[in-house]
């Protein structure tokens, strides 16, 4: 795939040429997105294809702005904590899904069951783990119950699509899909694309498109193409190479942050000055230029998103200096030493050339460095082996959530997943953040864990990447810090 | 013909039933489907009951046992990524597929036999330069190259057609012409060197002597001697076409067909739709060359089926 994406890189180069978009009809439009959705279930899969779709056409209980901020969706307001264990939700009355069925408590309940139920072996139940169930209280509140305290339960609940209750049973619920949002399923022409048409009953304000056509095009030339053709009006993903030859774009902070997990027990990583070298001697800045054409910025000391809960503001940027990093290294007896960096290549947008980049910074500042680029299954295979770490490991992170606790725990959490320290302490401080209450307090808990990982160099954070979109001339759109392609927020103009 | 016909089909079997049980371990040994499918920041936890609920924490030689079993009644499990039965899944693309194939070989064939013939008449004539030409060009462009130049030039530059996608005749110009283009190559080379070969025979001659049409030893004689290698090397470009060739077609040109799916799969980490894939490609091929041997046959009645 990566040959392929080069080769197509170079062929899209060579089409470069200024055209004009076909106009197409008024307020309908064609949105690529990268791949097929397999279901349209909205509770069974963690896809990108799917919630493409989906957030158009199911809504949660809450919801974000454009610029990542929780508020209510289909709450009617923020939920408030009856006891350590229990959150209650108002409804928002009068709303029905587009089969008439009315979105109520009821509702909820079968939503929130469904998704736990091992029986439907969802993909998605990895973000609640912590939901025991849910109770109708009435027609319009209900109670989530978790298995302890759950701060991230408002940001969970962003994230569980609403279905309902009865609907949900029928055989054709992941073929053709019914919830509350501003569109509604028309057709889904297997292999061809997927219609939706605006919900003219829906609750909130009207939005402005009539109908969405999604095709799926994998290639990144071509979708340029189809763009380029005017068969397109939105694009997901386009090179930062291509974004100048797009009709239109907009880039957008998004979810990833790449990163380097260090580890602090190996015998040349153990040594907190090599890790401190490690993370001084990488030019952020010049990567994000030359890797992304800008469409990058130097994470800031951690590896999320500055618009997640838990983001430390007060890290300064690791500087770059790379005498003061061969002085690390030669004081702690490190040069020339051999360390292993392991990588893949293909999964996520400059993988190969960012581990490379990155290993060749340490080069420079006096280690020998092994880099391995593994295929993907081995690659997770030493991702998540708990017994051998290897001396640096590449992962670029998704912050779905918008909340710390899962990167927390993947990245830092000893023993949890994919952590390369035995720091103890850290480890029961990020279980402890994970249960408080309190956001203030649980606030100053991530500061701490934060500023450790950053003194001790657990991590070398790299790049919160921008993601790219491509549009024709016609459409206006602001894209959302959270990835979402909410379709009431596009307009056209003719 | 019968007996050959039934040596072959079991033959076929075995070939089938083996490829599939090397799929079956070669599958298990490179990804683990639980890491690939939840999110990347799951626990440990999490990825130990989610490998419960689809069955993968059972013991290898189970896993097995449960396989063979379900594979005599071609049961080939649901998809992991698709959530249906994987056997479905392979039978929904396989039809797009085979049409692209018969689309791009029909073009590659039909061009090549006229093309080949006419540039064998004149060996190093303008026909002939331009033929050779022509086919060591096709030869050595890289599909997807090829494929992304036509995007660009026919769709988005003339905007004749369209970028990609599968639909009326329209959608099938330019994946067919890009999936002909080496073959045709190959195609056109092999009936040119044949016919060039088959034209300096002593029968040939014998036939002009004996005050036969030209047009007649060359279209009848000449070129029944040619079809036995080119049916050859027609029926192995299907082959690779269903074994491979399409995937970087489809690819390009977001054909929704058999090879993007198997590279999904792939990429899944999707265990029981790649041996559905697998399978059946198998089953296809051994068909294929069933159908080639019955067609040597008709082609020239001395060969021998056994």
């Amino acid at each position: 795939m990566n040959v392929l994406t080069r080769l197509t890189s170079s062929a899209a180069v060579a089409a470069i040429m200024a055209l004009s978009p076909l106009s197409a009809q008024a307020a309908d439009i064609t949105i690529a997105i990268g791949s097929e959705p397999s279901t349209l279930d909205p509770q069974v899969r963690d896809d990108g294809g799917e919630r493409a779709i989906n957030d158009n056409v199911y809504e949660t209980l809450m919801a974000r702005t454009p610029d990542g901020e929780l508020v209510a969706g289909l709450a009617a307001a923020a939920p408030t904590a009856v006891d350590a264990k229990t959150w209650e939700f108002k409804l928002r009355p009068d709303i029905k899904f587009h089969n008439g069925e009315a979105f109520n408590a009821d509702a909820v309940v079968n939503s929130v069951k469904r998704v736990i139920d091992p029986a439907l072996k969802s993909e998605q139940a990895a973000y609640f783990g912590t939901i025991t169930g849910a109770e109708k209280v009435d027609d319009l509140t209900v109670r989530i119950i978790t298995s302890g305290p759950d701060p991230i339960l408002p940001s969970r609940m962003y994230w569980m699509k609403m279905i309902p209750a009865t609907y949900a049973g029928d055989a054709k619920f992941a073929e053709a899909p019914v919830g509350t949002g501003p569109y509604k399923f028309t057709s889904w022409n297997r292999g061809q694309d997927i219609v939706l048409e605006k919900n003219a009953d829906y609750w909130g304000d009207a939005a402005s498109i009539d109908k969405v056509t999604y095709r799926f095009v994998g290639e990144s030339g071509t979708r340029l193409s189809g763009l380029m053709a005017g068969e397109l009006d939105v694009i997901t993903n386009l090179l930062p190479e291509f974004a100048q030859q797009a009709p239109k774009f907009a880039a957008v902070s998004g979810l990833e942050t790449s990163l380097m997990i260090v580890s602090t027990d190996n015998e040349v990583t153990k040594d907190p000055r090599v890790r401190e070298a490690m993370n001084i001697s990488v030019d952020r800045k010049a990567l994000a230029e030359s890797l992304f054409g800008g469409y990058a910025t130097p994470a800031k000391g951690q590896v999320v998103n500055p618009k997640a809960f838990g983001y430390n503001k007060s890290l300064p940027d690791y500087v770059f200096d790379v005498d003061k990093a061969r002085a690390l290294i030669k004081e702690a007896g490190a040069e020339g030493k051999t360390i292993k960096l392991v990588g893949e290549a293909g999964r996520w947008l400059k993988d190969r050339e960012l581990i490379e980049a990155v290993g060749a910074y340490w080069k420079d500042a006096g280690l020998n460095v092994d880099i391995k680029i593994e295929d993907f299954g081995e690659y997770l295979n030493q991702l998540f082996d708990k017994n051998t770490r290897p001396d640096a490991i590449f992962l670029s992170n998704s912050n779905e959530l918008l909340d710390v606790d899962r990167e927390m725990t993947a990245v830092l959490q000893s023993k949890a997943s994919s952590a390369s320290n035995s720091d103890q302490e850290m480890s029961d401080q990020i279980s402890a953040a994970r249960t408080e209450t309190d956001i203030e307090k649980r606030q100053a808990m991530y500061d701490a864990i934060t500023k450790k990982s950053y003194d001790l160099s657990y991590l070398v954070p790299l790049l919160n990447q921008q993601d790219i979109y491509g549009f024709s001339k016609r459409l206006e759109w602001q894209p959302r810090v959270d990835s979402k392609l909410l379709v009431k927020e596009m307009k056209v103009t003719e | 013909m019968g007996g050959f016909l039934l040596r072959r089909i079991g033959q076929g079997l075995l070939v089938v039933i083996g490829v599939t049980v090397i799929v079956f371990i070669a599958t298990r040994m490179v990804g683990d489907p639980v890491k690939v499918m939840l999110p990347l920041s799951a626990t440990d936890a999490q990825r130990a009951a989610f490998a419960q609920q689809i069955g993968l924490d059972r013991p290898i030689a189970t896993q097995f046992v449960d396989f063979v079993s379900d594979m005599a009644r071609l049961d080939f499990g649901d998809s992991l990524w698709q959530r249906r039965p994987a056997l479905d899944v392979v039978l929904e693309r396989l039809p797009n597929t085979l049409k692209l194939i018969g689309a791009g070989l029909g073009l590659a064939i039909l061009l090549s036999l006229p093309l080949g013939a006419i540039a064998a008449l004149r060996p190093g004539g303008w026909v002939d330069r331009t033929t050779v030409f022509v086919g060591l060009f096709g030869l050595s462009l890289p599909q997807f190259w090829f494929g992304l130049l036509m995007i660009v030039f026919f769709a988005v530059t003339l905007g004749w057609l369209p970028t990609s996608g599968m639909g009326g005749a329209r959608y099938y110009i330019l994946p067919a012409i890009t999936l002909a283009l080496p073959s045709l190559a190959r195609l056109v080379m092999l009936v040119r060197s044949s016919m060039i070969d088959e034209l300096n025979q002593q029968y040939v001659r014998t036939a002009r002597a004996k005050g036969l049409h030209f047009k007649r030893v060359v279209m009848v004689h000449a070129m029944r001697n040619t079809l036995v290698p080119f049916v050859t090397l027609a029926g192995w470009e299907l082959i690779s076409a269903l074994a491979g060739y399409t995937v970087v077609v489809e690819t390009v040109f977001a054909w929704p067909g058999l090879g993007l799916t198997a590279m999904q799969a792939i990429q899944k980490s999707d265990l029981f739709l790649m041996q559905a894939i697998v399978f059946t490609v198998a089953v296809l091929i051994v068909v294929i060359n069933v159908g080639l041997d019955i067609l040597y046959k008709l082609i020239d009645p001395r060969i021998r089926l056994a």
